[in-house]
């Protein structure tokens, strides 16, 4: 009777040990001066962006359906909110197809 | 039977197990939610600065079916509302009204009851990048039919798998608290998982069982390719548990994918095996064919310890083949033949119909 509740519990507390790491570095990123960069390179890196997100787009939203056709921005904002809670999509995943999607 | 049962053996240990459980999703939820808190609050950035909309969406299908003989047609509507509350916060609830319409066996009127179901009712709260934290009525996350693959307009056969039943029981739902999400363990590797908690309610259409359970998956971004499996423990009648795997393989490559799922209990045993295909890449007729999707399924169930009237009283197997035809992403007419083997119960399912999918938004949104 206990063992299954180990499991549940192991499996909650797996992911925190590295994710508050995680949360560090990406602090870290979040907090580097964007404005150093060049107009140029800031055009690649929105080029990137948005490759990124429609790679991202088709692998997540692929899992399941067909691809939609784009809303909306302020639509896309709450779909995308309720995919990432329904199909358990990353954070991160949920920003560049946001960022992606409302384009 | 069931609730037999349960008061013969269930009540006190089962309050005693659901404060226990309480306490541990709460201290689990405190403790979980403390080292990314400061992170949440710092890692606000541009990408927030949409302010999301409410949403009025719904699936909508009619089919008709034909099997072993009868027909059956069955139109059906399941709105769908979304609410997102602040940046955290969202409320989403999905309902159900379908008629299964027969023909009466003396007059021939074709004749069937509305059947009103609350899918799911819950308020989610996204306490981290990591984690949602979901509380209301939730969709049993058992396998990945049952939450993902199951509104019509996304399902590419409109028959239900024989073993969908099978630990999500006739509602497909729970009552309770989930905690949940999904998180990157490495580059190309995604981890998503989902614990819950239901207790016991018999309010039609509010109806859930009284269980625990838990799914983990893996998810590879770079093949496509995700994998992963389900426990649950029931907290009343026979205490039983259940187990099941999934998989499911999408190749950039190609317009194809293929999902399998397993599933195990006391009540039963099986699997489903389903791969389409979209003739996007078709070299002649391309213009046509585009819009054409082809899937195949076959399944297996096998009979349990304890019969399920939801499952199928004997052993049974069944392979179906479907053609759909996408008029818009959101518009589709599906169609499909299967046959159904089982002893002395041998039977063909056709299956013709449309489904449509559409979203509105309600109320006004801003950019902040």
């Amino acid at each position: 009777m206990k063992s299954w509740r180990i499991a549940f519990l192991g499996l909650l507390l797996l992911p925190e040990g590295f994710l508050a790491a995680q949360n560090q570095t990406q602090i870290a990123s979040n907090n580097e001066p964007a404005s150093t960069a060049k107009p140029a390179v800031v055009q690649s890196d929105e080029d990137a962006l948005r490759a990124e997100g429609e790679k991202r787009f088709h692998a997540n939203c692929g899992r399941c359906h067909q691809a939609p056709h784009k809303f909306p921005p302020r639509m896309m904002a709450t779909i995308v909110r309720h995919m990432r809670v329904r199909a358990t999509i990353t954070d991160e995943d949920m920003r560049v197809i946001l960022h992606y999607m409302t384009q | 039977m069931r609730s037999k049962f349960r008061k013969l053996q269930g009540p006190p240990k089962a309050a005693k197990h659901g404060k226990t459980l309480a306490r541990l999703v709460v201290v689990l939820a405190a403790f979980c939610l403390a080292p990314v808190l400061y992170a949440q609050q710092s890692s606000s950035d541009d990408t927030e600065t949409i302010s999301p909309v409410p949403i009025l969406s719904a699936g909508l299908a009619y089919n008709s079916f034909f099997q072993g003989g009868t027909q059956h047609v069955h139109p059906l509507v399941s709105p769908v509302v979304l609410i997102p509350l602040g940046q955290n916060w969202l409320v989403e609830s999905r309902d159900t009204f379908e008629i299964d319409l027969a023909p009466d066996p003396v007059t021939g009127n074709y004749k069937g009851a509305l059947q009103k179901e609350v899918d799911y009712l819950q308020l989610d709260y996204i306490a981290s990048p990591y984690m949602t934290v979901t509380v209301g009525r939730f969709l049993t996350p058992f396998g990945i039919f049952n939450e993902r693959l199951y509104p019509v307009w996304i399902r590419d056969l409109q028959t239900d798998p024989l073993i969908l039943p099978i630990a999500t029981g006739p509602s497909g739902a729970g009552t309770g608290a989930m905690l949940r999400g999904g998180f990157d363990a490495k580059p190309g590797i995604e981890i998503n998982y989902a614990a819950y908690f239901s207790t016991t309610s018999t309010d039609t259409p509010l109806d859930s069982q009284r269980m625990a359970g838990m799914r983990a998956g893996i998810f590879l971004p770079g093949p496509r390719l995700e994998f992963g499996g389900s426990f649950q423990h029931l907290l009343q009648d026979d205490r039983s548990n259940a187990f099941g795997f999934h998989a499911a393989w999408q190749p950039s490559a190609l317009p194809f994918d293929i999902r399998a799922e397993y599933a195990r209990s006391h009540t039963g045993s099986g699997y489903w095996v389903e791969s389409a295909y979209r003739l996007s890449q078709a070299p002649m007729w391309h213009s046509a064919l585009k819009h054409v999707q082809v899937v195949g399924r076959m399944q297996q169930y096998f009979t349990g310890v304890v019969p399920d009237d939801n499952l199928p009283p004997v052993n049974t197997h069944m392979f179906e083949f479907g053609l759909n035809y996408y008029f818009r992403d959101d518009l589709r007419f599906v169609s499909s033949y299967g046959r159904q083997f089982a002893p002395q119960t041998n039977m063909n399912v056709w299956n013709v119909g449309l489904t449509y999918r559409f979203a509105l938004p309600v109320g006004h949104g801003d950019i902040r």
